[in-house]
């Protein structure tokens, strides 16, 4: 029993993952037809921007400003060497378009036309009631 | 010492178990309970209105299917609707052609959701060619 007990232990600490950086504020719109992200769909090279619903940009729920954004995707583009990298948004369902142009008007600025939108596929978890 | 090493002779010493079961469940009613499973999570693409593709859409001018995105709901061929309406629509529009392309006009005081919602439903007929316009 101690052993099946470790195994489980084991198993729970192996797969735990305690701190998300993802911004917990943000909820997402369900999108059950869009393509499913993966680890094997989404490279290293992919920029996840986040929106909240006050109109907050960050990227790993650390606060980004207009302008430095800009110089992470002109960084970004120059390391790459292209503008080809997958850049989603993650902007929460009750922000406003003009706050979500903000962000798009930024990457097709610095040269990225090309942009997703994530969506939530299946719930997992405890769905927010707030709206 | 004659005596303690009689004691000792064919006798292996016994461990308790029990504080160290008892720890064993503490932690694993912790982390069965700190446990929260993710959403699995999908992507929409589109694209914004590149310049470089203006003579593109010159020379063989592709069909246009416009969307308004407005605060109240989806205008589609001027009717104002809600997303089962759009969804027959962009279903009957997808019969002729999925490589038409869908322009997605939002204006600024729209919800986000909305937007999503029309990705969605562009993406469930699999009309793939889809623009997004702010007005």
């Amino acid at each position: 029993m101690i052993d099946v007990v470790f195994h489980l232990i084991i198993f729970f600490v192996v797969t735990l993952k305690m701190t998300t950086d993802a911004n917990p504020d943000i909820v997402l719109e369900d999108g059950k037809h869009g393509v499913t992200l993966t680890q094997d769909n989404m490279p290293p090279s992919t920029l996840e921007i986040e929106l909240d619903r006050r109109g907050r940009i960050s990227i790993h729920n650390a606060t980004l400003s207009p302008d430095m954004l800009t110089m992470i995707i002109k960084q970004r583009i120059a390391r790459h060497n292209s503008n080809e990298f997958p850049v989603h948004i993650k902007a929460d369902r009750r922000s406003q378009h003009d706050q979500v142009k903000r962000v798009m008007d930024i990457c097709t600025a610095a040269g990225i036309w090309k942009l997703s939108f994530v969506a939530v596929q299946e719930h997992k978890s405890q769905k927010s009631d707030s709206e | 010492m004659a005596y303690q090493r009689k004691q000792n002779k064919g006798e292996s010493p016994k461990l308790d178990m029990t504080p160290m079961i008892d720890v064993v469940f503490q932690l694993l009613i912790f982390f069965v309970v700190t446990l929260k499973q993710e959403d699995i999570l999908s992507k929409l693409s589109a694209a914004r209105p590149a310049p470089s593709n203006d003579e593109r859409i010159k020379e063989n001018p592709p069909e246009l299917i416009n969307v308004l995105v407005a605060p109240q709901g989806f205008v589609f061929n001027g009717r104002l609707m809600r997303l089962p309406e759009l969804d027959r629509c962009i279903e009957r529009l997808s019969g002729y052609s999925t490589s038409a392309m869908v322009v997605i006009k939002c204006t600024a005081d729209s919800p986000h959701s909305f937007l999503i919602q029309v990705l969605d439903v562009c993406n469930k007929y699999k009309m793939t060619n889809l623009s997004i316009f702010s007005i």
